[in-house]
């Protein structure tokens, strides 16, 4: 068990001023059997309207509206969270049907089958989906090499696994796309780990009536260097920021986690 | 009176009808065009009798369904008791994962059903689909009707037909059930919509205000209506005549530009009623066609009153086999089409394309169901002077108010085409009306 403090700051950028700009924020950390949120505090730069629910993933989420005219928009989310990773989330097999079906982003096609094949043999003499996983997971790392600035938000696990590169997201995009061509219920996550840069993505196998967390991208099982932010089918379900506005034309976006243990 | 003096009126009736906007669009090749929804003048004639048992099985049918939808969003008894695979509700395109946990006001998600109904040879009734998204065509024979009173008053006056004009009534009455306080409004994608017409004679007739997107805006977590003056209104009810990816940008389709930001966000609280729910689609899918006599039992405990056409889901090994078998005599239709596409005769299939569809259908046995064709008992039409038979149809339309309510009219489409099962509107089918015979 750790207790870290985090620091989450998002800014959107505007080339021309923006307005009517309508938004909703998965930037709060998940409070579930593994994490507990002690301390949270929330700015949203412009002035607007807000309000804050949980979607039917799960997840809190900010929503609102700003109407004024606005060159850049921010959100800071400062906290301190507990993170005990020997403890496990529970769930029934009939509630987590949905999360065993690929999405736009998972669908594999014919780079992700083939590098599917390849272990087929394998993985028939396994018949834990938690090892099934893991074999994939060491099979994923050691094929594909972390490259950043190759891929996008929208780039599809079938993208990532053709380009033989990509970034966190990619990493969970493939191997939820993997996991459910074994027909094991899984699901993505957007966090933050210890250290300092941006955020930080996931995936969570579903395994004997829990939801188990694995680190495709540095090939580890989670522990509690790690914060969940949300989870979801893909990392669409997991956007962190979503908006949409009148104006603003050319946006940038700046990112900075700040996660220590104290 | 007698058919032919019926169809002495038909012109002069079909051209009050498009001297009142009674058209539907169509896109075609990118295109929009509008087109006249031809009206013929011989109504369906349905005894109270054979209409009083449609009712019960409608009732009972949009009655599990509606407890269906709450299931699949809610616990998933269903599911756990394995009476629907899983892969039928996840993989179909009408699941809306968004919609996980969200009870609408009262729980009810049907509000609005089009049940579509044909006649055997025999006098049997089946259902051949469920529409709970957003069904059109009640505004037709309600207009229709009104139109052939005044023309034709003594018809009316001699037979004891069901007034169908109480719809709007009833449709009044489902969305005041669930207005969580304020005005109703029904919300148009706008002008160009297919069923245009339908939208603004519903809401003249309902008394609703008829709104498109950009006249409502969510402000502190509540729903309202802008008038032309400016001033804000709050709304309680939404008859939303825009399909659910278009209907919210921030939990939808972001691209939407009809939609309302964060109007699911509120519904989600129980601030708004959202006249149909969002999700229907899980329950209205051709797959899930297959199961609905088995929700009937699952939900009620009691038979199905209603019968399904019979059905076969390749998905089912035994099921597969049949339909290999019996290929020649069934219609095979594609799971995620509507409107009359995707449908195809195995006895009108060349050898090629027969092979073609096999192999797909063994590819991909979850995207087809397969049914046996249904000889039809036609119905009468009066087309160039003379009285011919055609295929058709009824859609009965199922209001889930207080309690449900089945409208004793409804609409039948024929096909114009005496070699065509297909009488959607969209592939140039008519209508007639619907009289229910009081006893």
């Amino acid at each position: 068990m750790r207790k870290l403090r985090f620091q989450y700051h998002m800014q959107l950028n505007f080339e021309s001023p923006a307005r009517e700009h309508h938004f909703t924020l998965r930037c709060m950390p998940v409070q579930d059997e593994r994490q507990s949120i002690v301390k949270e505090q929330i700015a949203i730069y412009p002035k607007h309207y807000s309000s804050t629910q949980v979607d039917s993933f799960g997840n809190r989420c900010m929503y609102g509206t700003t109407k004024e005219e606005h060159t850049c928009f921010a959100v800071d989310v400062k906290g301190e969270a507990v993170v005990d990773h020997t403890r496990f989330i529970e769930a029934p097999s009939h509630k987590v049907g949905l999360y065993r079906y690929q999405t736009r982003l998972t669908e594999p096609g014919p780079y992700l089958n083939t590098f599917h094949e390849c272990m087929s043999v394998m993985l028939e003499q396994m018949n834990s989906p938690l090892k099934k996983a893991q074999l994939m997971m060491e099979f994923l790392y050691y094929s594909y090499r972390y490259t950043p600035g190759v891929t996008g938000v929208n780039t599809t696990a079938e993208e990532a696994c053709r380009l033989q590169a990509g970034v966190c997201q990619d990493y969970a995009h493939m191997m939820l796309s993997l996991c459910r061509k074994e027909k094991i219920p899984c699901r993505y996550v957007a966090g933050m780990m210890l250290g300092e840069g941006a955020t930080h993505a996931w995936i969570e196998v579903y395994a004997d009536g829990r939801w188990i967390p694995l680190d495709p991208t540095h090939n580890r099982a989670v522990d509690d260097t790690y914060i969940k932010i949300s989870a979801g089918r893909d990392a669409q379900d997991c956007t962190i920021n979503q908006g949409v506005f009148m104006g603003g034309g050319k946006q940038q976006q700046e990112i900075n986690v700040i996660v220590e243990e104290i | 009176m007698n058919t032919e003096e019926l169809c002495k009126y038909s012109d002069s009736v079909n051209e009050l009808l498009a001297r009142y906007g009674v058209k539907f669009g169509i896109y075609k090749n990118n295109t929009f065009k509008e087109q006249l929804f031809p009206f013929d003048m011989i109504p369906r004639v349905i005894h109270q009798k054979e209409f009083d048992y449609l009712e019960r099985g409608l009732k009972q049918r949009v009655t599990a369904l509606n407890a269906f939808i709450k299931d699949i969003y809610g616990d998933k008894k269903i599911i756990k008791d394995g009476v629907v695979p899983e892969e039928f509700v996840y993989s179909g395109s009408g699941y809306l994962a968004q919609c996980e946990g969200v009870m609408p006001p009262k729980g009810i998600y049907s509000h609005i059903a089009g049940i579509d109904l044909v006649q055997g040879k025999d006098g049997s009734w089946y259902v051949l689909e469920d529409n709970l998204r957003i069904p059109s065509g009640a505004s037709y024979p309600m207009i229709a009707r009104d139109l052939c009173r005044k023309g034709l008053p003594s018809a009316f006056e001699k037979y004891h037909i069901e007034d169908n004009r109480n719809y709007a009534k009833m449709l009044r009455r489902t969305m005041d059930n669930v207005n969580t306080g304020g005005h109703t409004v029904i919300l148009s994608p706008g002008r160009y919509n297919a069923a245009y017409f339908e939208h603004s004679y519903l809401a003249e007739q309902t008394g609703a205000h008829l709104v498109t997107g950009n006249e409502l805006v969510v402000e502190n977590d509540w729903l309202y209506f802008i008038d032309y003056s400016g001033k804000k209104e709050r709304v309680g009810a939404v008859y939303r005549r825009i399909s659910d990816e278009y209907l919210d940008p921030m939990n939808f389709n972001e691209e939407s530009v009809i939609g309302i930001p964060h109007i699911y966000d509120i519904y989600r609280k129980g601030n708004v009623a959202l006249l149909n729910a969002p999700g229907n689609g899980v329950a209205d899918d051709k797959g899930i066609y297959y199961f609905v006599p088995r929700m009937v039992t699952y939900y009620l405990g009691e038979e199905p009153i209603l019968q399904n056409a019979p059905t076969y889901l390749p998905y089912y090994e035994a099921d597969m086999q049949y339909v290999l078998e019996h290929f020649d005599s069934l219609v095979l239709k594609d799971v995620a089409e509507a409107g009359g596409y995707g449908v195809v005769f195995g006895s009108k299939m060349t050898k090629e394309e027969k092979e073609q569809f096999i192999a797909l259908l063994k590819k991909e046995p979850r995207r087809f169901i397969a049914q046996e064709v249904i000889d039809f008992r036609d119905i009468d039409i009066y087309e160039d002077g003379k009285i011919v038979p055609r295929k058709a149809d009824l859609r009965a339309f199922v209001l889930m108010a207080d309690e449900p309510l089945v409208w004793k009219s409804g609409l039948t489409r024929f096909s114009r085409n005496p070699d065509s099962f297909i009488v959607n509107s969209s592939q140039g089918g008519g209508f007639k009306d619907t009289w229910v015979m009081a006893e």
